[in-house]
């Protein structure tokens, strides 16, 4: 990178990433996980005959947890330009897409029989509702990833032309 | 450019404590004007006025000719920094020093500029990414300083802002600022009780006592000729030595001594013939060698100077005599001094003769 060679306004705003955090990947992370969390309480709304106590629920929670804390921490590194954690958001952001197929995906298929009546176990409508906000999750986990890869690159660049510059 | 003018300021708080009485100043542009006096004598307080911290009760403000006694704090365009540095300890010095920049919507890029320029004047640019807590005291000061740079407000106001560090950065500091108002030029009101940082800073001194202004003038003037009583004591160090005296013709007789008077005292004192006044001597106006006696009770060595404490023959008044060169008195002995420079006071009025 020729730093010179730059347009003055694009070198001041590559020169404000040396002070500046990457808030915007930071909150698209935040709003991940806001998004994992309204996915997560709604879930289980339809607990209709306790068609999900079974061994997968505690996995389920697991992960969610996991996801979780891993997203926070990502946040904090991505916020910090760490290339590392950028990456991690995008396999999170796509993991979640994954889960899309795991109990929204089973619950929607399956059917209780309470009192002889066969009752679907969720609702078309919920089944939608909690797709959307795994969607929106991953989608804001993937973007903060991306961002932050981008942005990390040009920072690093930057900062290798510059010391290259001081010598 | 920036000129204030203060017209008869007063402050009157709400349970009727008068804190300031007719405070009269003409500051120009470009001017770095010190207030000085003990703890409570209303400096801050003015400032706080001036910065619009503080409701004005009774008199006008002007910026460059514009009444701003009723303005609100945020409209004066004025930058103060304050003694406790009132830095936010969660953001860095970048953004400490953007904030109120991004609080009003300007450019980041334009804000990226200022920060640096500022930074760059102050020292600090490999200092931005950290935090507060990872500095030392005086580069906390300069950052709470290029909070108010990067503003490039008409007036910075400097409210005792090195009492919170120690000796040897305090003197640091001190040249900094001189270092920076010079640079920039600007106009500066800065607050103190430390006598040395007014000498030191101070293009005119502002010396108050109880709400009242004592003597408005440059260093020299203050210290060469002080106004009254309260500023002779004030200003120096150590402090003037005072002496109850009779002139009677053309001497100033204590009973501990007499004194012959020059021309220029004879003239001044002519008023006073067979009245009591104030004798001021200055430490350092006093030499060895002279008809006074001095008892000495403590010798302290400064290298350059030997501060000689001690009393009268009365051994009731209290003296003490800054000494040029190593001198090695011991507790008892009597050295002879002589007042090289003087200065008279009314005793009822405590205002100078002149």
């Amino acid at each position: 990178m020729n730093i010179n060679a730059l347009p003055e306004e694009k070198r001041i705003k590559l020169d404000r990433m040396r002070y500046t955090k990457n808030s915007l990947s930071s909150s698209l992370t935040y709003l991940a996980i806001l998004f994992d969390v309204l996915y997560f309480v709604s879930i289980y709304e339809s607990d209709v005959g306790s068609w999900y106590y079974k061994i997968m629920i505690g996995a389920s929670v697991v992960y969610n947890l996991l996801f979780m804390l891993i997203t926070f921490l990502s946040s904090e590194g991505v916020k910090n330009y760490k290339m590392g954690y950028g990456f991690t958001l995008i396999v999170m952001g796509a993991l979640q897409i994954g889960r899309i197929f795991f109990l929204p995906m089973e619950a929607l298929d399956a059917t209780v029989t309470i009192k002889k009546i066969n009752c679907p176990v969720m609702e078309q409508s919920q089944f939608v509702y909690v797709c959307v906000m795994l969607c929106l999750s991953a989608l804001c986990a993937i973007l903060a990833g991306v961002i932050a890869v981008v942005r990390t690159k040009k920072l690093s660049d930057y900062n290798r032309a510059l010391a290259s510059e001081t010598k | 450019m920036a000129n204030i003018s203060m017209q008869n300021l007063n402050k009157v708080y709400d349970n009727k404590v008068q804190a300031v009485f007719d405070f009269n100043l003409e500051v120009k542009d470009g001017e770095l004007i010190v207030l000085v006096g003990p703890s409570g004598c209303g400096k801050s307080t003015t400032l706080r006025m001036i910065a619009g911290l503080e409701d004005i009760t009774q008199g006008r403000l002007l910026l460059n000719g514009k009444d701003i006694t009723q303005s609100p704090a945020k409209d004066r365009d004025m930058a103060m920094v304050f003694q406790n540095y009132a830095l936010y300890g969660h953001m860095t010095v970048y953004e400490n020093m953007a904030f109120s920049l991004t609080l009003r919507k300007e450019d980041p890029n334009v804000i990226h500029k200022k920060v640096l320029a500022a930074a760059e004047i102050l020292g600090l640019t490999d200092q931005l990414n950290k935090k507060p807590k990872q500095l030392s005291g005086g580069q906390r000061q300069r950052v709470a300083m290029g909070r108010a740079i990067v503003r490039n407000p008409q007036v910075f106001l400097f409210d005792e802002p090195l009492s919170n560090l120690d000796a040897k950065l305090r003197g640091a500091t001190r040249r900094e600022i001189l270092l920076l108002h010079k640079r920039m030029n600007a106009t500066m009101l800065y607050v103190t009780h430390d006598q040395t940082e007014a000498l030191t800073l101070a293009d005119r001194i502002v010396c108050m006592s109880m709400g009242h202004v004592q003597q408005i003038g440059t260093p020299i003037e203050l210290y060469d000729s002080p106004a009254n009583l309260f500023v002779a004591s004030f200003i120096g160090l150590p402090p003037m030595n005072f002496f109850d005296v009779v002139i009677e013709k053309g001497e100033a007789k204590s009973g501990l001594f007499t004194l012959k008077l020059t021309e220029d005292e004879r003239r001044a004192l002519s008023a006073y013939e067979g009245k009591t006044v104030v004798l001021g001597v200055r430490p350092e106006n006093i030499q060895e060698g002279g008809e006074v006696i001095v008892n000495v009770s403590v010798n302290e060595n400064l290298g350059m100077n030997t501060l000689v404490h001690g009393t009268l023959s009365d051994e009731k008044t209290h003296i003490t005599c800054k000494l040029r060169g190593w001198c090695e008195y011991d507790k008892g002995d009597r050295v002879g001094v002589t007042f090289v420079k003087r200065h008279f006071f009314d005793k009822n009025t405590t205002n100078a003769i002149r």
